[in-house]
């Protein structure tokens, strides 16, 4: 693919952004090599699939569903999650067996840099200024603080008990973490980059007492402190507890505790903001909170083994691995509206949503697959040979763009 | 956070610290160290120039100790088996691609990898397989406590007496096909409950309905299960009970979980006696609404399929009425020749969230009887959980029930039940419930019947 005036000002532009303040350091090195190729003109327009078992990162035309280029990480790598950061030049992911950190160059799709981090980083987020790379290590316990102007780890901040996912603050001063190793959401000072505070989300009851074996055979705490629209609340699910605790941003303390179904994920937050909604694999059941009031208003039967929601079209497609469903939620009436068959044997993973609303692109591991899901229609297309067990999406700016 | 060791004589090099504690560093190290001394003899006279290049491998070193001692167990890459589709042709010739005059196949092919397993991934999957291909064996035993005290109407054999009731289900499930199970649940129960002699219009303890057999194991249920249609259309045949699939309710459908009195788990006009043959058929397009049919033998003794058959047919829908909860809806019909020429019943069964703590119930059925006028049943009832409870899991409840029969016999009874959620697998629920019988043309006579649940189910 030819290079394009367009392509090579975007990535001027992101040059720019990630040198302003920093000093002219990074502009050498950050600036696309003259003369060459340019793969990905606009980040805006490619899918990214992560390819856990060929270990690459796949870009795929959003418009065709071409495959435009692959960028292989070594063997053995394993990618758990990708990420575009915030001007679209980069792609960062961590090898959760190579206990590396990854950036690729996207307007070239080229990889540009290997960070070792903490052990089996997985989930990751950026800070909204671009300027970090927040890489969660869970065998590490550990978060890994990744400046992209240098392209180092400038600080590897422990403390956490297995950090899945990372949740910045709109103003990017605090970033908060989900611990699925304990009950507590952990507060980052971003200008720092320390553990500020340990909130803790909810007590484990007393009657636990008589049951050790379900709190001590295997913990499932937070998976993620999803953030409200306005950046003021956040809806941390505890896994152990089957709740949802409201924290406000604030003064970092919780509000507000809402039961929900049995063994939540996480909360995944409606685009208009109104609800949260968290997936409850232990009795398979979709939990809505209303979060102008911060009450449960409905909780539907769903599936088994679900990863994760995506809202388009006034839906939300909840994912359930095993069973190669989507299960359909009308988000006006809170009632299930049908359920949409993939597959046959398949292993869905997780899905983003485009940034109009429309469709979904939904990894398939076991055929190698994502599949272009139209939400209005619910029709899909099945796109093959992406790489080896595709294991998730991200387009930048959706604001369905999760792991699991 | 770096460390200092020495390399070669008096230089002291830095090495990041990833391999825990300082005695299995410290020993990685040692090995790490010796094996650059023995592979490169000549480095221990090492120049400055080969210093980076050295520190730079026992950082790689290092870092692939740090690995292999925390987390990777295997080392060649994972092999599994992928359903594809490949052409052939007239010749049996396959490829990859369409060609002309090929035609496409499905198949099974063994893949190769590179994906490093960790040791619990592995272990994992094997369990996940092993449990996939086996015969899953589930219990629920419960102990059911319960005293009746007479409160009025001429004294009766009941008054002062205590009971229990012992029952253990084992169940059996297995898959033995795609998306088709076979079920089998076999039910031993042993001791006396009230029901024996308070003679009521319904049972006071819901577990009585599964006695046919003191101290033996009775097959209760033995079913095959399929799913047609993209899974929208269950069918399941054998030995059924067909109240597990019709009259459905949220909140006053279980008596090892939620009332225990008969009535306020099945509405009595369904009027299904025993377990037999039968079929059902669930049409779920998983949309809220749900449409039911079957068919079951309900007498031990009949003689062929025809004899003492019940239908029933049901329509649910689930609404969201002005965002309160969800709330579900059903009506059913029955119709059946158990008493030798054909009757009809119908019914509604309803559940209601109001709030998150709240979950309101409603039943009512109608059935033709031998007389003049049909039998009928009401209930309604509220359930509680979360915040107005001990634990978290706790839920308890208050419903009442009024049954009149054709023949002007009648009765009520209010239950009030607190379920404690002990351990994800225990549960023990204090109930209370208060019956009044009214039989036609003879004195009320009403007990309060204390009871206690203790229910395990693994």
């Amino acid at each position: 693919m030819k290079s394009t005036g367009k392509g090579i000002l975007l990535a001027a532009i992101g040059t720019a952004v990630l040198t302003f303040g920093s000093g002219g350091l990074a502009l050498a090195q950050q600036a696309v090599p003259e003369g060459a190729e340019i793969k990905v003109p606009d980040p805006t327009k490619v899918v990214i699939v992560v390819n856990r078992d060929s270990n690459d990162i796949t870009f795929m035309d959003i418009a065709t569903h071409e495959i435009i280029g692959s960028v292989f990480l070594g063997n053995n790598v394993n990618p758990h999650m990708a990420m575009m950061s915030p001007d679209g030049r980069w792609v960062v992911t961590g090898g959760s067996s190579s206990n590396s950190a990854y950036i690729i160059d996207v307007p070239t799709l080229t990889l540009v840099k290997v960070i070792p981090v903490d052990f089996a980083p997985e989930h990751l987020a950026f800070s909204p200024d671009g300027r970090y790379y927040y890489q969660g290590n869970p065998s590490g316990d550990s978060v890994s603080v990744i400046d992209m102007v240098s392209q180092t780890e400038i600080r590897r901040i422990p403390g956490f008990a297995e950090p899945l996912n990372i949740t910045f603050t709109p103003d990017g001063s605090k970033a908060y973490v989900g611990n699925y190793g304990a009950h507590w959401v952990g507060v980052i000072d971003v200008t720092r980059h320390e553990l500020l505070k340990k909130i803790q989300v909810g007590a484990v009851p007393e009657i636990s007492r008589l049951d050790p074996d379900r709190y001590l055979g295997e913990i499932k705490g937070i998976s993620n402190a999803s953030i409200s629209n306005d950046g003021r609340y956040l809806y941390a699910a505890d896994g152990d507890l089957s709740i949802v605790s409201v924290i406000d941003t604030r003064d970092d303390r919780v509000v507000k505790t809402i039961r929900v179904g049995a063994d939540p994920w996480r909360a995944f937050m409606s685009h208009d903001g109104r609800y949260a909604v968290t997936i409850n694999n232990g009795d398979e059941t979709v939990s809505f909170i209303d979060t102008t009031t911060n009450e449960l208003v409905a909780e539907l039967d769903a599936g088994p083994d679900m990863t994760g929601v995506n809202f388009a079209a006034g839906k939300a497609f909840v994912i359930s691995s095993s069973t190669s469903f989507l299960y359909v939620y009308d988000m006006d009436s809170l009632t299930p509206a049908g359920r949409l068959k993939i597959g046959n044997q398949l292993a869905l993973e997780t899905a983003t949503t485009d940034t109009a609303d429309e469709k979904l692109y939904l990894a398939s591991s076991t055929d190698h697959s994502v599949y272009v899901i139209d939400a209005r229609t619910e029709t899909f297309e099945q796109v093959t040979d992406v790489g080896l067990f595709p294991w998730g999406t991200h387009i930048l700016d959706s604001r369905d763009n999760y792991c699991h | 956070m770096r460390n200092e060791t020495m390399f070669g004589p008096g230089k002291r090099i830095s090495v990041p610290s990833r391999l825990g504690d300082t005695k299995s560093r410290s020993t990685a190290l040692s090995l790490v160290v010796s094996a650059l001394m023995v592979a490169h003899p000549l480095q221990a006279a090492a120049q400055p120039d080969d210093r980076d290049e050295l520190l730079d491998r026992i950082d790689q070193l290092e870092t692939r100790v740090g690995e292999l001692e925390s987390t990777a167990v295997l080392s060649e890459p994972e092999t599994r088996v992928r359903r594809i589709e490949v052409w052939v042709d007239e010749n049996g010739e396959q490829y990859d691609e369409e060609q002309p005059g090929t035609e496409p196949v499905v198949t099974y092919q063994r893949e190769r990898v590179y994906r490093r397993q960790l040791i619990n991934d592995k272990i994992e999957s094997a369990l996940d397989d092993a449990a996939a291909n086996s015969v899953e064996i589930g219990v629920d035993a419960a102990i059911v406590f319960q005293n009746a005290q007479q409160r009025s109407g001429p004294v009766t054999i009941a008054d002062g007496n205590s009971y229990q009731l012992a029952s253990t289900d084992l169940f059996f499930t297995a898959g033995i096909a795609q998306y088709t199970v076979f079920f089998a649940d076999i039910v031993g129960l042993s001791g006396t409950p009230p029901d024996d002699e308070i003679m009521g219009l319904n049972l006071l303890n819901g577990y009585t309905a599964r006695l046919v057999e003191q101290n033996g194991l009775n097959l209760r249920e033995a079913w095959l299960m399929t799913e047609l249609l993209d899974q929208r259309l269950l069918l399941t045949a054998g030995r059924l009970d067909l109240t597990a699939f019709f009259d459905h309710n949220a909140v006053a459908n279980d008596e090892s979980s939620q009332f225990l009195s008969d009535p306020l788990v099945n509405n009595p006009m369904l009027g299904l006696s025993e377990n037999g043959a039968g079929l059902a058929a669930v049409y779920d397009p998983k949309n809220g609404f749900t449409a039911k049919f079957g068919y079951q033998q309900s007498s031990s003794s009949a003689t062929n399929l025809s004899d003492s058959l019940f239908y029933l047919a049901e329509v649910g829908n689930l609404f969201n009425p002005f965002g309160l909860g969800e709330g579900n809806y059903r009506v059913w019909y029955r119709k059946d020749n158990s008493s030798g020429v054909n009757r009809e019943a119908h019914g509604v069964s309803i559940d209601q969230r109001v709030s998150p703590l709240v979950t309101l119930f409603a039943r009512y059925g109608a059935a033709e009887a031998d007389t003049l006028e049909d039998d009928k049943f009401y209930s309604a009832g509220v359930q509680f959980q979360d915040g107005l409870i001990f634990n978290p899991e706790d839920s308890w409840g208050i419903g009442y029930t009024r049954t009149e029969l054709g023949t002007k016999d009648e009765e009520s009874l209010v239950e009030v039940y607190y379920n404690f959620n002990l351990t994800e697998r225990l549960n023990l629920a204090a109930h209370l419930t208060h019956v009044t019988e009214e039989p036609a043309g003879d004195e009320k006579v009403s007990y309060f019947v204390p009871g206690l649940r203790l229910q395990a189910s693994f």
